[in-house]
């Protein structure tokens, strides 16, 4: 059990009187379940406390025994209220997960997430619920499927996360090779190319794989995009432009694109379509530290000094060191900062 | 008609383009002292990642660069004498250099104007200022010139600059953080101590700010500390590593850009009145196109496209981009980076680089140097290493420049970890040597192995009215159709000291039309019609009444 318990166990404890229950709790508490589930069933004798049944059931669930505690605990999480609700709640939902129930633990976590949207043991539930729930189709995606596309792209993916670019980008093309048609992969590969190696040719090849992406969906433009990107180290920027301004056809408000052609424009001095451009990103992402660079670039070179020391204002709010964040930092550490004046 | 077809072909083809071959020949010359820097394997502390600066100098004014390079602790920097014919003598006892620390930064300028290229150098731990006395000796001057510093700190870069421009050699220097070997943790005690999954040293994220200094000349060879009158304690938010002055906007008063690590980079624009605004945001040369802050290192200056506005590169870390910050005019930048072709080196951490016409045909080229800051990230075998390669672009005269490294021969191709690099013509024939320090290592003295097929000048400066070192004053070559601009400039690059003379490739300009001074005083001088291929000393005219 969580400390949280304890600390709400004190609580019951001082509202209760000298009996089986408090003994009860004071053994959950304790962590004495044999103890605690002794008393707690003499004091729901003759009718009992509704707490007596609750915390019955969570000594149930701490103990493992979910079918014995789930009616219980469902209970106390329908009705009960304050804490003993969020309790209840919370081994309601390690049940269900325990038991891979977990459209169930979904359920309830969903309800105590509304209930308490910044609560630790609450988010803990969830990021746990997701976790065996990713784990759980994963390992039945690798049991159910072993030969298909989508057990290397996964692979992929994961070897990603790892940092593991190279391995990655072989998944990837295991999973062309089995799926040719298949969206994504290509896209995958181009960018696992990109991160595996700093060596120019590896540009080549990425974009390789970026036009193969847009020759299978000529409306993605985030492939689109990324051709673009390459242009552009190659120092094709006419080209990339068109390909910039693909992707904004196809999505207006995709800033990355929007900020990347406004640059474009900067170089060629046209300045109002620069604008133009960036202002459309900077009221998509407010906090796009390149969109309001780029926008006061834009002022500047325009002559609109006013706009570019606001834009200026802008980023150097967003570039603010966090109040404090050396001190606090060298405080958590232990660590004397240094003498100075 | 097949006779006329070839000669035709020939006439059509593209001219084989001179590729500058370089060889390491510090063997040779007598520099074969290594100097250490800290680990090779792990490096504990951040302060052995930083280090060290060289310089190429003439202390003795018998026409011929001397080399200094610096070291970290375990043995003395040192000064070599040119004694010809490619040939160096270490000289730092009878010289006087002999000290032994955590030596950082070195830039040169005759601060007394006496006539004799004085020295200094930065430490963690007090700087020292070497007054060159009638180039016979060089004396420990830091504490009657009023240098000493009442804490420990960690200098880094320095340039002597005359701010006021009042005749006299005025000097900044550059503040990293605020480091003590007992107060810094140790590789791995917390986020800021890992780089790629390994245990390192921590920073500088996680270590306090410091900020940089200005020290006024008087007229009696001490400085004064005005770095909070003048505006330039201002800044305390960045990683300071290295300074590169110049007029960047053209009104005649010097400029000085501090390329940061990890932090923007700072712009101190010159007020004319004794202090400076710091306007790197709004001049463009704080951050890259996106608006990031860069892990800035070194920073070197030039007019790459003959626009006579002076541009600046700077070296960034690995998985960054460099920076080419093309100044469109008056001191306003943009990030040239991609359109210029610099792009596509994202592996290297960049140190030191010179911009330099390796071929003389007229435009400055570029080289810099490498080597991470992590030793361990050997250990990841990926293509990151802690000894690299060097790098060599190009300029295609339009704007671009073309990564050459490849081919540029065993100089450019052999790995190091490699931090200050100065260029000179040590041998006086045209073509610039480049001196680099290499961590744990001798140095490199990279020199072509062909000629390059220009003509060229080296332009000497003296002042008069001016600082003695005419450091400040701008020139204008034409010559050959083209018009090129310079700046004579104390310190530079990653904290070193390239030839405080001027190196202009001609091309196949058999005369220098004009050249054009702008020296520090304000003086304006024109001169025409100079030979090519001499070393052209002009001297400023004295004030008349």
């Amino acid at each position: 059990m969580t400390p949280a318990i304890n600390l709400v166990l004190f609580a019951a404890l001082a509202a209760a009187g000298s009996d089986p229950l408090v003994r009860g709790l004071e053994s959950f508490r304790n962590g004495d379940y044999p103890a605690a589930e002794r008393e707690l069933r003499e004091a729901l004798k003759g009718g009992g406390d509704e707490r007596a049944a609750a915390f019955l059931a969570l000594t149930q669930a701490a103990t493992g025994r979910c079918e014995q505690a789930g009616g219980a605990l469902a209970k106390a999480f329908q009705g009960a209220g304050g804490e003993v609700e969020r309790l209840a709640g919370l081994a309601l939902a390690q049940c269900h997960i325990a038991s891979n129930r977990f459209e169930d633990a979904g359920a309830v976590v969903a309800k105590l997430k509304s209930k308490h949207p910044s609560d630790p043991d609450v988010l803990y539930q969830e990021a746990r619920l997701h976790m065996r729930a990713w784990n759980d189709t994963i390992h039945r995606l690798y049991q159910k499927a072993p030969a298909s596309f989508r057990v290397n792209q996964i692979s992929g993916e994961i070897l990603e996360t790892q940092g593991q670019f190279a391995e990655a980008a072989a998944e990837y093309r295991k999973a062309i090779e089995k799926s040719p048609r298949a969206l994504s992969l290509h896209f995958r590969l181009g960018r696992a190319l990109l991160m595996s190696s700093h060596a120019p040719q590896t540009l080549e090849a990425a974009l390789k794989e970026f036009e193969a992406e847009v020759a299978l969906n000529p409306l993605d433009s985030v492939a689109h995009f990324q051709v673009a990107q390459v242009l552009l180290v190659q120092q094709k920027p006419r080209d990339a432009a068109a390909r910039l301004e693909r992707a904004i056809e196809l999505n207006a408000d995709f800033p990355e694109a929007l900020i990347a052609l406004g640059k474009l424009r900067l170089e060629e001095a046209k300045n109002d379509e620069a604008i133009g451009l960036l202002q459309r990103a900077a009221k998509l992402q407010p906090r796009s530290e390149a969109a309001h660079y780029n926008l006061m670039m834009a002022y500047r070179n325009a002559g609109r000094l006013d706009e570019a020391r606001r834009e200026k204002a802008e980023i150097d709010k967003l570039q603010r060191v966090p109040e404090g964040e050396f001190s606090e930092f060298l405080k958590k550490l232990g660590e004397k900062p240094p003498a100075q004046r | 008609m097949k006779t006329l077809a070839v000669v035709l072909g020939l006439a059509l083809a593209p001219q084989a383009q001179y590729v500058p071959e370089f060889k390491d020949v510090a063997a040779e010359a007598g520099l074969t002292h290594v100097f250490p820097n800290g680990g090779m394997e792990t490096k504990e502390f951040i302060i052995e990642t930083t280090g060290s600066g060289v310089a190429l100098i003439d202390y003795d004014n018998d026409g011929l660069l001397d080399a200094f390079v610096i070291s970290g602790d375990g043995a003395p920097s040192r000064l070599y004498h040119n004694q010809g014919r490619g040939r160096f003598r270490d000289v730092s006892a009878v010289m006087g250099i002999t000290r032994v620390g955590w030596g950082q930064g070195a830039c040169a300028g005759d601060y007394d104007n006496d006539g004799h290229t004085d020295l200094f150098v930065t430490y963690w731990g007090q700087n020292t200022l070497y007054r060159n006395e009638g180039g016979k000796r060089f004396r420990d001057v830091t504490k009657e010139a009023g240098l000493l510093q009442d804490r420990v700190r960690y200098n880094s870069g320095c340039a002597f600059l005359d701010y006021d421009r009042d005749g006299r050699l005025d000097l900044f220097v550059v503040n990293y953080l605020k480091f003590g070997f007992d107060e810094t943790p140790k590789p791995g005690a917390n986020p800021y101590c890992w780089y790629l999954g390994l245990p390192v040293n921590c920073g500088p994220r996680g270590l306090p700010f410091d900020r940089n200094i200005l020290y006024h000349a008087n007229s009696d060879g001490t400085f004064t500390d005005v770095s909070q009158r003048s505006g330039i304690a201002g800044p305390d938010q960045n990683y300071c590593l290295s300074a590169l002055t110049g007029d960047f906007d053209g009104d005649g008063w010097p400029d000085i850009f501090v390329s940061c690590d990890q932090t923007p980079s700072l712009l101190y624009m010159n007020q004319r009145d004794g202090t400076f605004a710091e306007e790197a945001l709004f001049r463009g040369t704080a951050y890259d196109e996106n608006g990031k802050a860069m892990s800035g290192m070194g920073a070197s200056a030039a007019d790459y496209e003959h626009s006579g506005w002076l541009s600046i590169f700077r070296t960034n870390f690995s998985d960054e981009r460099e920076t080419l910050y093309r100044n469109r005019g008056k001191g306003q930048f943009d990030d040239a980076t991609l359109r210029a072709g610099m792009a596509h080196n994202t592996r290297f951490v960049g140190w030191g680089s010179a911009f330099v016409d390796f071929d003389n045909d007229g435009w400055k080229d570029l080289l810099l140097v490498n080597g991470h800051v992590f030793p361990e990230v050997e250990r990841k075998k990926t293509d990151i290493r802690f000894k690299d390669r060097r790098i060599l672009y190009r300029n295609q005269r339009n704007g671009k420049f073309e990564d050459i490294s490849e081919k540029a021969g065993p100089g450019v191709l052999d790995r190091h970890s490699s931090r200050g690099v100065a260029a000179g013509d040590i041998d006086n024939d045209g073509a610039v040597e480049i001196l680099v320090n290499n961590q744990g290592e001798r140095p490199s003295l990279l020199k072509q192995t062909g000629t390059p097929p220009g003509n060229w000048a080296l332009v000497q400066l003296i002042g008069t009215s001016s600082n003695r070192s005419a450091i400040g004053a701008r020139v204008r070559v034409t010559a050959g159709g083209m018009t090129q601009t310079d700046e004579v400039r104390s310190g530079g690059g990653y904290n070193s000291q390239n030839d405080l003379r001027l190196h202009f490739g001609l091309g196949e300009a058999k005369r220098v039309e004009k050249i054009e001074i702008r020296w520090p005083s304000g003086r304006q001088e024109e001169k025409s019609d100079l030979a090519v291929n001499e070393i052209l000393v002009l001297k400023e005219p004295a004030a008349t009444k």
